[in-house]
């Protein structure tokens, strides 16, 4: 299907250039150094070194009906060349993986009420901003946590993007996506390998043989995510009704240990079978700014639910991060944020958000206890976990110099705090200076990173 | 009951389709003319500034940031704009302004609704490239700075009539405005009316504005900005040239100046490549068009 959706793009734009007397072409791109530094009082050392690549092409072949556009990007890490103790992560760390380096490959088609996008490319639901409740169509590359830019943290997919607008204001957008990546995180020997694989590898490496093996869905049409959104205004409350249907894109482990035959048959060995289970989700997302006159004029309510249902968890016992097995659950998982700027051009921006899992209270139901997991740490995920984010930002210097601090944060004291400084050297060479401070427990989300606080420096020259 | 009835009736039929602005009716082409009190010459002034006359525009943008050092910032846009002045669902106009260029900015987009109701605030929605969404935003305060430049926001898109009160000071023939940008001089010797401008809301980031209202466009082709302490800190100038569009005489912005007195910064915006009442669909002018975004 994928192959499918390649070679129809590539024949119908050939098809098109050859027809296209005309065509308007832009290129754009730019450069971009990225260095952290591990800061842990006097024993601060190199934790990024990269530098990045980008040039994306459009080129309208028929104005703006159709449309070909496509975003390449590499990127390379130096620090793990430079760090003994990264060294075991350059395969995997150092340098873009797999087919990472396209970013977008598509093309449009718009005719009246018909958009049509087909091909390689991101799609983002929701209005929270930096919690995927309904952000959920493309898997995500996690191997800085979630400190990139979205648009650098969603994995491409290729997919066929149907979009219909019966009325004004109003879109229904079908997806057919035959393309399948999995979420990804980062490898061992890297600033933020998670906890929860690190507590993996010590158990993998106490035993004496380990067989994995990864199951990805076969490549069959049917074995497709779909998904849908329909999206409308009632007066000035935009809302979106969205669904869901796919495989999970973070594997489970199933670890099985085989008794070997004592008598010269097959040695015991535990094997670890790592697969893809199917979900859906169900959803809605609002906005509204209260706009007439009044205590509440200025301010912006935007809000995410979503309805995961057989979402794959571990549980098992979080103290010695033995899972017992996946549990298919239904959880839910919503969203409230507002936005208001404050004294001329301070803009405050506040999220609450809560994960609530099926069973508000998992209790012992073996001699094991019996917990569900939190997939970055093997710790104990809350039944009920309540996330917090504030945001202020505001500008100077004619908006060359743009402050922000981020502090988002759960009820259980952990969290992460990102004050940053862009600056606008010039109009084609941007510098941001920030600083990423985690705290917490080891086995929370945030606080398994404590030891992994950073500042940082970005400068990007574009073209 | 049937009093009632007809008495509602009547009002219907007497509420006209398209809406009034003020006492002006949109897509009618209006010049001030002499006798006209303050308040009437604004109205006009409102109106030339919004392009209530025109049914849409689609125009090319280049905005020019000069620090005192000598020093150019730069922007470019693509902007568009579909009036409707429905009373229905009481839209005034929708803007859609695209940034294309530096390729920092490139695909920022911004929608705006505007509503008939002056103390209604706009519903604005913004693309934002890094992270491939759209966003619903609040409207930024009136005294912040419009794309980083010495306009105003409300300079730019918000102020409305009904938010100063107006006095009629004198006619006068304006002395010329030289342009730092292209370094020509406009509208030297061209009759206006001059025009003093007081904000309603108090405290305000400035006490007054003088606006010399060129009689020929209706446009207020210059403007002194005085502080809380009545000192000059801020003059506006914009150039306005007729265009001839099916027969109708449509006084259209091409360039504005403004300069800063107390920091020495000044903002250009050149606008080019206009068209006029090319017949956009209101579907241009919603989230849809914004996820078609490709930077």
């Amino acid at each position: 299907m994928r192959l499918t959706l390649l070679i129809t793009c590539c024949l119908f734009l050939g098809q098109s250039i050859a027809l296209s007397a005309e065509g308007d072409f832009t290129l754009s791109g730019y450069l971009k150094n990225e260095i952290a530094l591990r800061e842990e009082g006097l024993n601060s050392d190199l934790a990024k070194l990269k530098n990045i690549v980008q040039l994306a092409g459009e080129y309208k072949i028929n104005g703006d009906d159709l449309v070909f556009f496509t975003k390449a990007q590499y990127a390379y890490d130096a620090m793990y060349d430079l760090r003994d103790q990264y060294d075991r992560g350059q395969d995997w760390m150092g340098h873009t993986q797999r087919t990472y380096w396209l970013r977008d490959c598509y093309l449009d088609y718009t005719q009246g009420p018909w958009f049509l996008r087909l091909g390689k490319q991101q799609v983002a639901w929701g209005q929270a901003d930096g919690i995927t409740v309904l952000d959920r169509v493309n898997p995500v590359d996690l191997s800085e946590y979630w400190l990139q830019d979205f648009v650098d943290m969603r994995i491409p997919l290729w997919m066929a993007n149907i979009n219909y607008s019966p009325k004004l204001n109003a879109n229904l957008q079908v997806l057919i996506i035959p393309d399948f990546e999995e979420s990804t995180s980062a490898s061992l020997y890297a600033p933020f390998t998670t906890y929860s694989y690190i507590r993996y590898e010590d158990w993998r490496k106490a035993q004496r043989d380990v067989d994995q093996n990864v199951y990805y869905p076969a490549k069959r049409f049917e074995n497709s995510t779909f998904a849908l959104q329909w999206s409308d205004m009632i007066g000035d409350l935009g809302y979106t009704i969205n669904y869901l249907y796919g495989y999970y894109y973070s594997a489970r482990n199933s670890t099985l240990f085989v008794s070997g035959n004592p008598f010269g048959g097959p040695a015991s060995v535990w094997r670890v079978n790592r697969s893809f289970k199917r979900w859906s989700m169900y959803g809605a997302s609002f906005n509204k700014t209260f706009t007439n006159p009044g205590p509440l004029q200025g301010i912006t309510l935007r809000g995410d639910w979503a309805f995961y249902n057989n979402e794959p968890m571990y549980w098992g016992d979080p103290l010695i991060a033995s899972s017992s097995g996946i549990k298919r659950w239904d959880n839910i998982f919503w969203l409230l944020g507002a936005d208001k700027y404050v004294v001329t051009n301070w803009l405050v921006s506040f999220q609450f958000g809560q994960y609530i899992l099926q069973h508000s209270k998992p209790g012992a139901t073996t001699s094991q206890r019996n917990y569900i997991f939190n997939p970055f740490t093997y710790g104990a995920q809350d039944p009920v976990e309540n996330i917090f984010s504030l945001k202020i930002s505001t500008d100077f210097l004619n908006e060359r110099l743009k402050p922000e601090i981020l502090w988002s944060f759960t009820d259980d004291n952990q969290g992460r705090v990102s004050p940053k400084v862009n600056y606008e050297i010039r109009d084609n060479l941007w510098l941001t200076l920030g600083v990423h401070y985690f705290y917490g427990s080891m086995m929370d989300s945030n606080g398994q990173y404590r030891d992994q606080s950073q500042v940082y420096s970005h400068i990007k020259l574009t073209f | 009951m049937k009093k009632a009835l007809f008495l509602l009736m009547a009002a219907s039929i007497a509420l006209p389709a398209v809406a009034l602005c003020a006492d002006l009716e949109y897509f009618q082409v209006y010049k001030p003319r002499e006798g006209m009190t303050a308040d009437e010459i604004m109205q006009i002034e409102y109106f030339v500034k919004y392009t209530k006359f025109a049914h849409d525009i689609d125009l090319r943008g280049k905005a020019y940031f000069v620090d005192k050092s000598g020093y150019v910032r730069e922007r470019q846009t693509l902007r568009q704009r579909i009036t409707l002045g429905r009373v229905s669902d009481g839209m005034a106009y929708k803007d859609l302004n695209m940034f294309t260029a530096p390729a920092q900015v490139k695909g920022l987009s911004i929608l705006t609704w505007t509503y008939l109701d002056p103390k209604k605030q706009s519903d604005i929605w913004m693309w934002i490239p890094s992270l491939k969404k759209i966003r619903k935003v609040s409207q930024a305060q009136g005294d912040d700075s419009f794309m980083g430049g010495d306009f105003t926001v409300e300079d730019i898109t918000t102020r409305k009539f009904e938010d100063e009160t107006y006095t009629f000071l004198r006619n006068e023939n304006f002395k010329g405005y030289a342009c730092e940008f292209d370094k020509q001089v406009y509208f030297k010797d061209a009759p206006c009316f001059v025009i003093e401008a007081r904000p309603k809301k108090s405290p305000w980031y400035y006490s007054r504005r003088v606006l010399w209202v060129d009689k020929n466009t209706g446009g207020a082709v210059y403007e002194e900005m005085y502080d809380p302490n009545e000192k000059l800190f801020r003059t506006f100038f914009k150039n306005f040239v007729i265009y001839n569009v099916n027969g109708r005489e449509y006084p259209t912005q091409v360039l504005l100046e403004c300069k800063d007195l107390r920091t020495g910064h000044r903002s250009v915006i050149v606008n080019s490549d206009i068209v006029y009442d090319q017949g956009l669909s209101e579907d241009l002018f919603s989230e849809r068009a914004l996820i078609q975004s490709r930077w």
